[in-house]
């Protein structure tokens, strides 16, 4: 695509390409890879720990929405349906089993402005969220990650792991408790 | 709440931990005051939070437990580079490819793959005033496959599966703004389409199939 004509291109909605791309325009679902491909990577590794992982799970998610495109239903979210493949195929690959390390998940948190032993306690902070996190059982982590690092709101959890919405609410209590207690634990 | 809102306040990290107990002294739930913090709601106090150093004391308690998870939630994490281009190049394997045959002479063949053809088609009906968006497609499968069938007994012995010859059809769906007329636009970007892949390709027979699928207005996103 030139530059010229990806400028004069408009950030058009999600169903628009979603519509387009099941009619065969792989184009549209260009954009759409393009606008949730970070979305599917910072889950994924949210999820399985694991940089390369991630990566897998990110392209392999990306892929079989291409695949499965003809069972998306109109007037669903795309973004909705993508968080529940990436996160079927994270539960996928971490039941296959790999050590996960909480380093691959911190990209880049380093503060400047902070001194460098606020900064090693705050690292070492997050680190312990992080392990905590991986601690949790798929399910409690995953409704973690989709609630409180995603934004998802019980309604879009419950479509994206086919529960209901009391259920999803009820797992979030549980998962919150538990990973408090780890944090606890540290403190 | 039922119980006292004066007396002592909760553990924290020293003595026992909070989320041991499933509700404080006053009575209130531990696990509704962790979600009011972690919802971000932790400064939020209601008229019985005023009032008891239970809640009070355990509301801060969670700030400060609940605060390096909100600091990693908000942490940015990029794609990584290449991913894009990955899936992409995958899904395009997947996609039967269409060549377009321009040329069979002695000294071989000469072909365009036919989502180049739609790749520069898309990118001229772009640039085509009154047009918003544009996506482009050389054929669908169902065509290619009839192209495919139709073309099997007098194709080159060294032309690739679904050559179509030269005649190229392209499909573009695009959404017009919405004080442009759909048909002018359309019309003007069969002709465009036409000039450029003659002029750039060298296909001398080319149809456009135009869909208007939207109007959007000026500010429309």
């Amino acid at each position: 695509m030139t530059a010229a004509a990806q400028a004069t291109q408009p950030a058009v909605g999600d169903a628009f390409l979603a519509a387009r791309a099941q009619e065969g325009y792989l184009d549209a679902y260009e954009l759409l890879v393009q606008r949730h491909s970070a979305m599917a990577y910072r889950v994924a590794l949210r999820l399985t720990g694991n940089h390369h992982d991630a990566q897998d799970v990110a392209q392999e998610a990306l892929i079989a929405a291409w695949e499965n495109l003809p069972r998306f239903r109109a007037g669903s979210s795309f973004r909705t349906w993508l968080y529940q493949i990436v996160t079927r195929r994270a539960l996928n690959k971490v039941n296959r089993g790999r050590p996960a390390s909480s380093l691959d998940l911190l990209p880049d948190l380093a503060d400047p402005a902070a001194e460098p032993a606020t900064q090693a306690e705050r690292n070492f902070a997050v680190d312990a969220v992080i392990d905590a996190l991986l601690a949790l059982p798929f399910p409690q982590r995953a409704v973690i990650v989709l609630h409180h690092f995603e934004g998802l709101s019980y309604a879009e959890i419950a479509s994206v792991t086919g529960r209901t919405e009391p259920a999803v609410r009820s797992h979030l209590f549980r998962a919150r408790r538990a990973l408090g207690k780890k944090l606890e634990e540290w403190r | 709440m039922s119980g006292p809102v004066n007396d002592a306040p909760p553990d924290g990290p020293a003595g026992r931990p909070l989320l041991a107990a499933a509700a404080l002294p006053c009575g209130a739930d531990v696990d509704l005051l962790l979600e009011q913090v972690a919802g971000g709601r932790g400064a939020d106090r209601d008229a019985h939070q005023q009032q008891c150093v239970h809640c009070q004391a355990a509301l801060s308690e969670f700030i400060a437990l609940w605060a390096p998870v909100a600091e990693l939630a908000a942490v940015p994490v990029p794609a990584p580079p290449g991913l894009v281009a990955g899936v992409m190049s995958q899904i395009r394997h997947l996609v039967r490819d269409i060549w377009y045959t321009l040329e069979v002479t002695e000294s071989g063949a000469i072909r365009i793959a036919a989502r180049i053809v739609a790749a520069l088609a898309r990118d001229c009906a772009r640039m085509t005033p009154g047009v918003r968006v544009a996506f482009g497609r050389s054929t669908q499968g169902k065509t290619a496959a009839l192209a495919e069938k139709a073309t099997l007994g007098h194709r080159h012995p060294h032309a690739a599966i679904g050559v179509l010859g030269r005649t190229a059809v392209v499909d573009l769906a695009v959404a017009v703004t919405y004080n442009d007329p759909a048909h002018q636009v359309a019309r003007d970007i069969q002709r465009q389409v036409i000039t450029t892949l003659r002029d750039q390709v060298g296909l001398q027979s080319v149809k456009v199939n135009v869909t208007v699928d939207d109007i959007l207005d000026d500010d429309e996103r």
